[in-house]
């Protein structure tokens, strides 16, 4: 009876969802890295690394990558903070608008927002010709970041303003009574207390910019970076070892600054979330300051509803700004056939992703808190990869993997998933990624929630003699019933807006929307893309709300003493 | 009454967490047989072993080495779900998502009772513990000492063999904290549940347990019965541990009677009990707790006294007197029951002291103690 074992003894429910997660994250992220790797070591693949140190062209568009990474990391981090501190830190009118307004650029696909930004400030834009008479090139880095700073901030916004709201208000009136100042402390206890959010906002705004592929392709212009050269690779070129050489050269800066972040997170956890908060929040009355910052947070709340109101007019005028005649013409067209269809199947496969992708993301997070010691960590980070690998390598990566049957030692494994001739008409692969993509975001919310979790109640569980799944369904899922909604929430608005990976799965059986939105603004045909966009986002809506309701509408059952059953 | 079952032995059980360097023994061959309805409290500071001992017996943790006898059979690698035991959890751990009902009808639930049959089991415990009028109730709605209530019903109501307690009356106020000791012994009685129970409060476990185990650093430090773990303690660091102590150099040390010796203490030479260690001690010291220790004025009679000292402090409690003297032997505490208006010892007046040798205790010195042990 020596043993010294690492793991408690596993009983068989968590070793079923264990292999079962682990099968997810071969089959739908290490396989398509592993074939990514295997192209990017081919003569084609592997001159791109080779041929780095002397071709310009390539050291341009790292330089590319790099330096809007930084610039949107930076803009969209501090936009984050200001508009975080002033919700929480300032007493103002329309507090809750603004917060929902901000929000928008999450739930919404990412090119919408491009599109209306060019319509509305490009070289014939209705604000900056028609209202300003200028004529600026917006096509290029000012326009990405423009773009990608306002599509990604609020991913800063919200982790921002959850670490503010956590702060002890005591902590400030601590600081107070020792005879600091406002700005005292805000310097000394309040910026130090979330420097770890402020390094995480701006490392996973940098993966997000770097891995984006739908607004260089809209609004990039001549400013090529990794994620379009990639898909220039196989698009234009036709050359698969290439993509995967320009593929792997995103994902190293990519993962390098993920396990950063995950790194610096974990070491700098400071803020205790433990016990209530106490005291108030003693608001900013009063001075420049609090105008200075109301100033930027209407600006870019205003900014925004402009920027979606355009997206929704745009979609019922004829020619946005060449004629602005109303008319139902672009929800004809994307209603019908082809576009019909893309609604259709889009809606379809997220419907079926959201609940697996739910699940899995709470199963490993369960795993990851509560039954995995030894290695805990590394299956966390595994979890993760579907969201820490940019968008454009899961794409080229299950193109390569997927387009033929997959084989060990002549026997087929898996059949043909994806390309003209998949089964189901490579719907299947779509439904992966969707999942993959969308699970961490269930993870994260299932880990911070399980975390706040007293463990004991777990353990109360089993010294009442429930099993493992027993468990899980009547204990653990229930208690963290909020995080999975969330979870599921996040996973369908995620799966429908995603659109990076897509492009290279799509097929004619399966047309999906975000692909076709990227078609006709490609095409210039702005408002049947704001009509897919408005579409878009009410589906998403309408889903969100239906699973809110869906989820909270389960009581307690109520006890009566046996005097009052009879 | 049951059948008497529910003798629980642990044998050399040990846990050691980490490797190399990192390596932490948290409990050190702890060997103890618990007799079935029997209360043994696991005493001692923070970090001392006793919570993970008590998670190894209900199969939290899986021990290094030893093992878990329950009525004769080895729990092993036993999962928690498997093993017929209760717990109640230091922060309770009630479901906050179901009611308090649900909370404590959900062990027979798994056990998939009927519901009629848990509605009688349940029903008749709420009643007995005056919890039924907050059966619809959610945890977060019910008071601390309430939530303790239902924590303990929930794991008495599937009948365990032992019922494993982790500090489980820690975050109640001084004086709920009495009131439930004083609920929770007399259910076990009644119940005849074999019971452990975790806490570093040393009042909690002499007014609660059949016998304390005293640990520190991983490794008991003695097992014994409230009064004799108070009277006889086997280290200075027990003494020290209950209760408070005053330790007064020996002069000299001969054997006495058995269980007894004749030492010198402030010169004058007495007979005292002793530890059977103490005699062979190089240097024992003489335990006497201060409501053993006798003040009054120096100046009434000084030919009764063992010692003299000046009143550092004086405290003034009403029933009792506390008292700090400076003496050639150091501080000595002295509490003085029930102290006459006249009676009492003023700061800065000289006083004498003195105590009856069958109250004192001789114990041989902590480091030698600590010697044997490894």
């Amino acid at each position: 009876m020596a043993s010294n074992r690492k793991n408690a003894k596993f009983d068989i429910f968590t070793k079923i969802a264990l292999i079962f997660v682990i099968a997810i994250i071969i089959l739908l992220v290490l396989l398509p890295l592993a074939n990514i790797f295997k192209f990017a070591m081919d003569p084609g693949g592997r001159v791109i690394f080779t041929d780095l140190p002397k071709s310009l062209v390539d050291q341009e568009i790292v330089k590319n990558t790099l330096k809007l990474g930084l610039t949107v990391g930076t803009l969209g981090t501090l936009l984050g903070f200001f508009l975080a501190y002033t919700q929480t830190r300032i007493e103002f009118k329309g507090k809750r608008i603004l917060h929902v307004i901000n929000l928008i650029p999450i739930i919404s696909p990412p090119f919408a927002l491009a599109t209306a930004v060019i319509v509305l400030f490009g070289r014939s834009g209705l604000i900056t010709r028609d209202l300003l008479g200028l004529r600026p090139t917006l096509y290029g880095y000012p326009g990405l970041v423009i773009v990608l700073t306002l599509s990604f901030f609020p991913v800063a916004y919200m982790n921002l303003l959850g670490m503010m709201k956590s702060l002890d208000p005591a902590l400030d009136e601590a600081g107070s009574i020792l005879g600091a100042n406002r700005w005292k402390i805000f310097k000394s206890i309040t910026v130090p207390l979330l420097i770890p959010g402020i390094a995480g906002s701006f490392l996973l705004l940098f993966i997000e910019s770097i891995a984006d592929l739908a607004n260089p392709l809209i609004i990039g212009g001549g400013y090529t970076v990794l994620a379009s050269r990639a898909y220039i690779s196989i698009n234009g070129d036709y050359n698969i070892p290439g993509a995967a050489g320009y593929s792997l050269l995103l994902l190293i800066p990519a993962l390098l600054v993920f396990l950063i972040q995950r790194f610096w997170s974990q070491r700098n956890s400071v803020i205790s979330v433990t016990g209530k908060p106490t005291g108030r929040i003693n608001p900013i009355k009063s001075g420049p300051i609090k105008y200075l910052l109301l100033t930027i947070t209407w600006f870019v709340s205003i900014l925004i509803a402009v920027v979606y109101l355009t997206v929704i007019m745009g979609s019922f005028a004829s020619i946005i700004g060449v004629n602005n005649a109303l008319t139902l013409e672009h929800f004809r067209y994307v209603l019908s056939g082809f576009g019909g269809d893309s609604v259709k199947t889009t809606v379809i496969l997220a419907l079926i992703a959201t609940p697996i992708a739910g699940m899995v993301g709470m199963l490993i997070a369960w795993l990851v808190i509560r039954r995995v010691k030894q290695g805990s960590q590394i299956l966390d980070f595994l979890g993760m990869l579907g969201i820490a690998v940019p968008g454009t390598v899961i794409g080229i990566g299950y193109a390569i993997t997927y387009n033929d049957a997959v084989r060990i030692a002549g026997y087929t494994i898996i059949p043909q998933l994806s390309g003209g001739g998949a089964i189901l008409g490579g719907a299947i692969v779509i439904v992966m990624v969707y999942v993959i993509r969308s699970s961490p975001a269930g993870q994260r919310s299932g880990i911070a929630s399980l975390q706040q979790i007293d463990p004991s109640i777990d353990e109360a569980s089993a010294s009442l003699g429930a099993s493992g799944f027993r468990t899980f369904r009547l204990v653990t899922l229930p208690l963290i019933r909020g995080a999975f909604l969330t979870g599921l929430m996040y996973a369908f608005a995620h799966a429908m807006t995603t659109l990076s990976p897509i492009i290279f799965l799509v097929t004619a059986d399966t047309p999906i929307m975000t692909q076709k939105i990227l078609a006709e603004a490609d095409q210039g045909r702005y408002g049947n893309s704001f009509a897919f966009c408005v579409i878009l986002i009410v589906i998403v809506l309408t889903v969100m709300g239906l699973i809110n309701l869906a989820v909270r509408g389960r009581k307690t059952t109520s006890y009566k003493p046996l005097a009052m059953v009879q | 009454m049951k059948a008497k079952t529910g003798r629980l032995k642990l044998t050399n059980l040990t846990k050691e967490f980490g490797n190399g360097s990192d390596r932490v023994i948290a409990v050190n061959n702890l060997n103890l047989t618990i007799e079935p309805g029997e209360f043994v409290t696991l005493l001692g500071p923070s970090g001392c072993g006793k919570t993970t001992a008590l998670r190894m017996v209900a199969g939290f943790e899986n021990p290094t080495k030893g093992s878990v006898q329950l009525d004769g059979v080895d729990l092993g690698s036993l999962s928690p779900d498997k093993r017929p035991m209760g717990m109640v959890f230091q922060s309770y751990a009630l479901f906050p998502h179901m009611s308090v009902y649900e909370n404590i009808s959900y062990g027979l639930k798994v056990q998939k009772m009927s519901k009629t049959k848990i509605r009688e089991a349940v029903g008749e415990l709420l009643d007995s513990m005056s919890l039924e009028h907050l059966a619809n109730r959610a945890p977060n709605q019910i008071s601390g000492g309430q939530q303790q209530r239902v924590a303990l019903a929930r794991a008495m109501v599937v009948r365990p063999k032992v019922l494993l307690f982790d500090e489980p009356l820690s975050n109640l106020d001084a004086k709920l904290r009495a009131q439930m000791r004083i609920e929770i012994r007399s259910i076990q009685r009644k119940m005849g549940i074999t019971s452990i129970f975790v806490t570093h409060d040393q009042d909690e476990a002499m007014s609660l347990s059949d016998r304390i185990v005293v640990m520190r650093n991983a490794v008991v430090e003695q097992v014994g019965t409230p009064d004799e773990i108070y009277r006889k303690p086997n280290s200075v660091f027990v003494a020290d541990f209950i209760g408070r102590s005053n330790f007064i150099k020996v002069e000299s040390v001969k054997a006495g009677k058995v269980g007894t010796a004749k030492i010198v203490v402030v010169g004058k030479e007495l007979e005292v009990a002793a530890h059977e260690k103490a005699i062979a001690s190089s240097e024992p010291v003489l335990l006497l707790r201060p409501e053993s220790v006798q003040v009054y004025a120096a100046k009434k009679a000084s030919s009764t006294g063992v010692g003299q000292g000046k009143v550092k402090n004086v405290i003034f409690y009403g029933p009792h007197v506390e008292y700090t003297l400076t003496t050639n032997q150091g501080e000595i505490t002295a509490v003085v029951s029930d102290p006459t208006f006249e009676e009492i010892v003023h700061i800065g007046e000289m006083a004498e002291f003195t105590f009856s040798p069958e109250r004192a205790w001789l114990l041989p010195s902590d480091a030698e103690h600590n010697q044997e042990i490894h």
